[in-house]
């Protein structure tokens, strides 16, 4: 096994860039929710726990399991470098100890997993009052207005509603929201002043505020919830800041319309196994397929560069990844990356065309979720692309099903596969027959491909 | 009153021999569509009266609207000629025997230069072209450019004189004057043919001779005209002299003495020109009589001409009186029906010599014979050179020219777009042509089938096409030769609907368009943006409402008009560029330099190209362009999208693995050359040489996923240190005015960094005409600015010319390239600043 990884002299010498916290951790057990989480252990039973820690906080990890220890009698074990994003919780991880439950620490994106989890939010501190004065001062009171806390700020929730009920008796809070709920979207849910739960739609001619930092989480925020305008508050600066994400939304209708181009789809995955990603792969690849287009699940861990270049015969990559993940909007890729949502709308004309709100979150294209939509019955047609200015057709594989025409359908499948080939100019081995010198066998090289004992230096 | 049906049509399709298929080109204004308008009046298909004002052939309302012909129009004619007139048709290959119909297939096209590639489309479905010069203005620029254009599609010209009735009314030239004037013009002709055609080629002489009767004279507008075998007709008895001859001695230096009854060669004080005397004589005097009027002297003049007043026209006068009496002495319909069936070529003739220029494939398969013999029985091929909206909207006909074979309603062919190639499956589709149709200007009429030889209308394959494309029946064919265009879409605007969510509408608005016309380039950038390009502002103006009229039906914003800029360099690299993988186990060198003035051009034109054999590329290259052989033997690959004017040289000895990365580094240079390092603009002129390369001995980590993201920054590491610059496209600016309006040009030209470089009078006229390099990003609102600064006399022609770098240095904050990175990089949503070298070189 150990022939096939990096020499580990690398790995250890190797910098980390790692955000250290402001400050030392002096309260660990108010700050990382100790007693809590020992409750929640002591109270179902939990016999195998993981602490899962983003890089940033693996230098307390220790501390904080020296705590646990001391309060519960449990077998814990320290989850870190998370396949895909810490923010995730990393389920496969913790069967690989079989590990009954999972803490969560840092920054969470609130996806749905099959293991029971405690999250335990970061904390920072805020001048509550201050901040919502600044909100009072810029708008009417008469204005719909929806409050968005960030996470850090949920321990402080109960002054954060009575602050802006108090100002704002019309308004809703988001709140951060863990348990499973109907109304629930990307882990928050809407309330009013009596705690009432409203859809998301309700905030569709609403102004939304965010306090907190710019970063992924907001970004999504604005790009999947239609609200009239959406505002950020900066709570360091209290300065109010109005967030436009129209320049992006046109980069994405581009894209959208580079997939009905594709005639090959990657389905990148970067997500752990769970139903629902499961349920979403295949249904990507029966939307490539109804559309004739050819579909390869990829899976190459962290993405990066190199290594999605490694296939360029992929057109383009559809990744199902979890939704705070800002390889979507890069750019140094050699072929685009696109949300699943983005592959529906280009594939599926069930849907609407043109979309002002986008759905981050592939959960919801589900089926029995709010933007599932069936896939549209298509039809072989052509269509003239603005991108390449030539004729795109699809086709539509007709022998589908009919096994009779077993020879037919694959001539038809090595068509498909035929012609991206044929482009290229090396096709194999050289022989080169007649044409290199005859020599004596000599010693050939050793070792294994990545360091090789006569590697070039 | 159509005096002819579409059955006569029909059946006159399949006598090939005696098909024209013609076009009518001329520059802007010279009465293209009037003079049209009396062959359409002598078909039956307007009326008589109303010859000359209709413009039948400008069938959009903003054609009618702004007098100008924007999109080219077809019209099937059919004529008779007389018994007469048939003995001068001597080619039997030119008529069948004992037939004395004629079907004409006439394109009438536009004059603007920003419509040129209209002419184009109409140049290749024809063999013959009606030059229309205007003979108070002379032979303009738009008239050289189409005549030009037309010698190279090898099409045969014949030349119309028109608006002589604004010689005679409004100039009062002498007679002398006018036969100098013709003269001048015939010759400037002629040059210009002698230019573009070789006499000794396929075509033979082309030139164009009055005493041949290949140039007419008269006026669209009053719907008269003559060849001098009219008036040798009239003379031919009396003078007991035979027709041909006598048309020899009615131009040129042959002179008369009435009282001697003498010819002579030379002028002297008794006789006069043959063909002032003989032929403008009368027409002065008519002219003169009528508009003077003499009442008297219009009675004899009549009889002697041998026109009866109608007893309707009896009560006019003045120019009406005119038009009736010189419209029935010489009726231009009659006159140009002659010039075109006798002098224009038939199918059969044209396609001999045509073949080789329209077909791709080997000039001996069955397609290539086919065309060659004009052969209905052959496969079939036809080229569709453009789409013209059906009133069901978003459907098209496929407007094209069979060359052979026959198409027929209901056949099953194959469709080639431009991007087929042979063998391949890319752009190819086997459907049926749901129907064939006979275009009419304003009319369309569905037809069973079209034989070899003529120009029809295709239902059901516009989907298949987006503007232009091969049908064919036979299955090793080749396609038929893309068009070449004169002009090229390089200004831009972007366009967004006023209501977003009409986008959709918008984006299917954008794809007709793109349809609709041969030119125009709807694109949707990176950056999400919907760009319309176009020819000039005339041509953009006119698409923009077309496509938020007809095609978007939704209300658009546009942004103001901008140019497109390319990214180049000015020296070698200053130092070897190397990047290595991000495996750090394979390294690239390379450099960038400039190519030598001219390979850019000749790589757009075809001269260099991506298909030629590579050794005889090599020799070009080194005769031409003195580049290394050996090294010009190792060009990888063109680019960007594979045809584009910079290339990639294998430069390195004796690398091992290095075929094997061939493809990812091909893959490499066509996304650094789609998108530069400077503003993601596209590269022109830019050679990048690979000195060496170092590899990893394992193939898996030298796959694409290392050597193509390397290639690119290693590319763009050339870039940065060869003295990256920004070219900006020119156009080349023709103006003609009086002369006391060229100092307000100069002035004008010179706040917009135009320059001039050639001023002339046009010999015989008061007028003079600048020609000027202007920047097309500085000729935006250009036309106005110079109308308003010259009192409305100066008129320019602007047509795409060259790309020139814009001076400064995008690196240096304070230039003018600076900001144009600037801002272009803010459009597409790119990260401001310079891009920096550091990140794409790597040290040993």
């Amino acid at each position: 096994m150990a022939n096939f990884t990096t020499d580990g002299k690398l790995c250890i010498e190797r910098k980390l860039e790692v955000n250290r916290s402001e400050k030392e951790f002096d309260d660990l057990i108010t700050r990382f929710d100790i007693n809590e989480t020992c409750r929640w252990i002591t109270e179902n039973n939990f016999l195998k726990v993981c602490l899962q820690f983003p890089d940033e906080l693996l230098s307390v990890s220790t501390k904080i399991y020296e705590e646990i220890k001391k309060k519960v009698e449990v077998d814990l074990y320290i989850l870190g470098d998370t396949s895909y994003a810490s923010c995730c919780v990393d389920s496969v991880a913790a069967m690989h100890v079989q590990g009954n439950a999972v803490v969560h620490y840092g920054h969470s994106c609130f996806s749905k997993t099959n293991i029971p989890v405690f999250t335990v939010l970061p904390k920072h501190s805020v001048d509550v009052e201050a901040s919502i004065k600044v909100v009072k001062d810029r708008f009417n009171a008469d204005i719909k207005l929806c409050l968005f806390y960030d996470a850090a700020f949920e321990h402080c929730k109960d002054l954060i509603s009575k602050h802006w009920f108090e100002y704002f008796p019309h308004g809703y809070i988001s709140f951060i929201e863990i348990e499973e709920n109907q109304n629930r979207f990307l882990g928050r849910v809407i309330r009013n002043k009596d705690g009432e739960d409203s859809a998301v739609e309700v905030l569709k001619d609403c102004v939304c505020i965010h306090l907190g930092t710019r970063g992924q989480t907001l970004f999504n925020y604005t790009i999947s919830i239609a609200a009239s305008q959406w505002y950020l508050l900066d709570p360091n600066t209290n300065k109010i800041e109005c967030l436009e994400e129209t320049a992006w939304f046109k980069r994405r209708r581009f894209l959208v319309e580079k997939c009905k181009d594709a005639n090959v789809v990657g389905i990148l995955v970067c997500k752990l196994a769970g139903d629902q990603t499961k349920d979403i792969i295949s249904r990507m690849k029966q939307l490539c397929k109804v559309n004739g287009k050819k579909s390869y699940i990829v899976s190459v861990g962290k993405p990066n560069v190199p290594k999605l270049a490694n296939f360029p015969e992929i057109d383009i990559y559809v990744m199902i990844a979890c939704p705070e993940n800002d390889l979507y909007s890069a750019r140094d890729f050699y072929k685009p990356i696109v949300y699943p949502y983005e592959l529906e709308v280009a594939l599926n004309s069930n849907r609407e065309p043109y979309f002002i709100t986008h759905v981050t979150d592939y959960d919801q294209l589900l089926p029995g979720r709010p933007h599932h939509c069936d896939i549209h019955h298509i039809q072989e047609t052509t269509d003239l692309s603005l991108i390449t200015g030539k004729i795109r057709e699809t086709k539509v594989d007709t022998h589908q099903g009919s096994s009779t025409d077993l020879e037919e359908k694959q001539t038809w499948a090595l068509e498909n596969i035929g012609q991206n080939l044929q482009d290229r100019s090396w096709k194999g081995l050289e022989q080169k027959l007649g044409e290199t010198e005859v020599k004596m066998a000599e010693q050939g090289r050793k070792g294994i491909p990545i360091q090789y004992s006569d590697e070039p230096k | 009153m159509v005096n002819f049906t579409v059955d006569e049509i029909r059946q006159m399709m399949d006598k090939k021999r005696n098909i024209r298929n013609m076009s009518v080109i001329a520059h802007v204004d010279h009465g293209k569509s009037t003079l049209t308008d009396s062959l359409v009046s002598k078909a039956g298909i307007i009326a008589g009266a109303r010859a000359g004002e209709t413009r039948f052939t400008d069938t959009r309302k903003d054609e009618q609207d702004r007098c100008i012909t924007i999109k080219s129009t077809a019209i099937s004619m059919f004529f008779e000629l007389e018994e007469k007139d048939l003995v001068f048709i001597t080619n039997p290959d030119q008529r069948e025997k004992s037939e004395k119909g004629f079907l004409i297939n006439l394109i009438d096209s536009p004059g603007h230069v920003d419509f040129s590639s209209e002419v184009t489309a109409a140049l290749r479905v024809t063999d013959g072209a009606l030059v229309v010069v205007d003979c108070v203005s002379g032979v303009c620029v738009q008239t050289e450019t189409v005549l030009r254009q037309a010698i190279a599609e090898r099409i045969k010209p014949i030349l119309f004189m028109n608006k002589m009735d604004r010689a005679l009314l409004e100039l009062q030239l002498e007679a002398e004057e006018l036969y100098q004037t013709f003269q001048r013009i015939v010759e400037n002709v002629n040059v210009i043919i002698a230019t573009y055609n070789d006499d000794g080629g396929p075509m033979g002489e082309v030139r164009v001779d009055p005493s041949k009767g290949s140039v007419g004279f008269g006026s669209g507008l009053h719907g008269w005209a003559f060849t001098l075998k009219q008036f040798s007709e009239m003379y031919a008895d009396k003078f007991k002299i035979d027709l041909v001859k006598l048309m020899n001695r009615l131009w040129g230096e042959n002179f008369f003495n009435a009282k001697t009854k003498k010819w002579a060669k030379q002028k002297d004080n008794d006789n006069k020109r043959s063909f002032c005397m003989y032929v403008l004589d009368p027409i002065y005097k008519v002219f003169d009589a009528i508009m003077n009027f003499k009442k008297e002297e219009i009675d004899g003049l009549l009889t002697k001409i041998g026109v009866t007043i109608k007893h309707e026209d009896a009560d006019k006068d003045g120019k009406a009186l005119l038009k009736v009496v010189m419209r029935s002495w010489l009726p231009a319909g009659e006159a140009l029906l002659q010039m075109i069936a006798i002098h224009l070529p038939s199918p059969v003739v044209a396609q001999k010599y045509r073949m080789e220029m329209l077909y791709e494939g080997p000039h001996d398969d069955e397609a290539a014979i086919g065309i060659k013999n004009c052969d209905p029985e052959a496969p079939l091929m036809m080229y569709v050179s453009k789409m013209v909206p059906t009133s069901d909207k978003g459907r098209f006909y496929a407007f094209g020219r069979v060359f052979s074979g026959k198409v027929v309603t209901g056949q099953k062919a194959r469709i080639m777009g431009p991007n087929f190639t042979p063998g391949k499956k890319e752009d190819l589709y086997e459907k049926t042509i749901q129907r064939t149709i006979l275009m009419m200007g304003r009319y369309v009429e569905a037809i069973e089938d079209v034989p070899s030889g003529n120009i029809c209308g295709l239902v059901g394959v516009d989907q298949f096409l987006v503007k232009t494309g091969t049908i064919t029946t036979f299955k090793n064919a080749h396609n038929m030769k893309v068009m070449k265009f004169s002009v090229s879409p390089v200004v831009r605007v972007a366009v967004e609907p006023k209501n977003p969510a009409d986008l959709p509408k918008l984006v299917e608005g954008l794809k007709r368009l793109a349809k609709s016309d041969p030119m125009v380039q709807c694109i949707n950038e990176e950056s999400g943006e919907h760009i319309v390009a176009g020819a000039g502002e005339l041509h953009l103006e006119i698409c923009l409402k077309d496509l938020e009229e007809d095609h978007a039906c939704i209300p658009i914003k546009k942004s103001d008009p901008v140019v497109s800029y390319r990214e180049t360099v000015i020296e070698m690299s200053d130092q070897m560029c190397l990047s290595k993988s991000p495996n750090k186990h394979n390294r690239l060198f390379m450099k960038a330099q400039p190519m030598p003035d001219g390979l850019p051009e000749d790589i757009e034109d075809g001269k260099v190209n991506p298909r030629d054999d590579f050794k005889t590329r090599a020799r070009y290259l080194t005769d031409k362009y003195e580049y290394d052989v050996t090294e010009a033997r190792k060009i990888w690959c063109f680019g960007p999208e594979g045809t584009g004017p910079n290339i990639l040289v294998d430069c390195s000895k004796g690398v091992q693995y290095l075929n094997e990365i061939k493809d990812s580094v091909v893959a490499g240079f066509q996304w650094a050359a789609k998108e530069g390092v400077m503003a993601e603009e596209n590269l022109r002129g830019v050679r990048f040489n690979i000195y060496d390369v170092t590899l990893h001995t394992d193939a898996i980590h030298r796959g694409g996923g290392q050597i193509i993201p390397t290639t690119r920054r290693c590319l763009y590491a050339c870039l940065l240190t060869a003295q990256p610059r920004l070219m900006e496209p020119v156009y080349l600016c023709e103006i003609q005015c009086p002369e006391v309006a060229v100092g307000g040009i100069y002035g004008v030209l010179n706040r917009r960094r135009g320059h001039v470089f050639e001023e002339s009078q046009v010999a015989g006229t008061p007028m003079f005409v600048v020609k000027a390099y202007l920047p097309v990003n500085e000729s935006f609102g250009f036309t106005a600015d110079l109308r308003s600064n010259t009192g409305g006399q100066a008129f320019p022609q602007c047509v795409f010319d060259h790309w020139q770098i814009l001076p400064g240095d995008p690196c240096e904050p304070s230039s003018k390239p600076y900001t144009i990175v600037q801002d272009t990089r803010k459009r597409k949503g790119l990260k401001e600043g310079l891009p920096d070298l550091n990140q794409y070189l790597d040290k040993l």
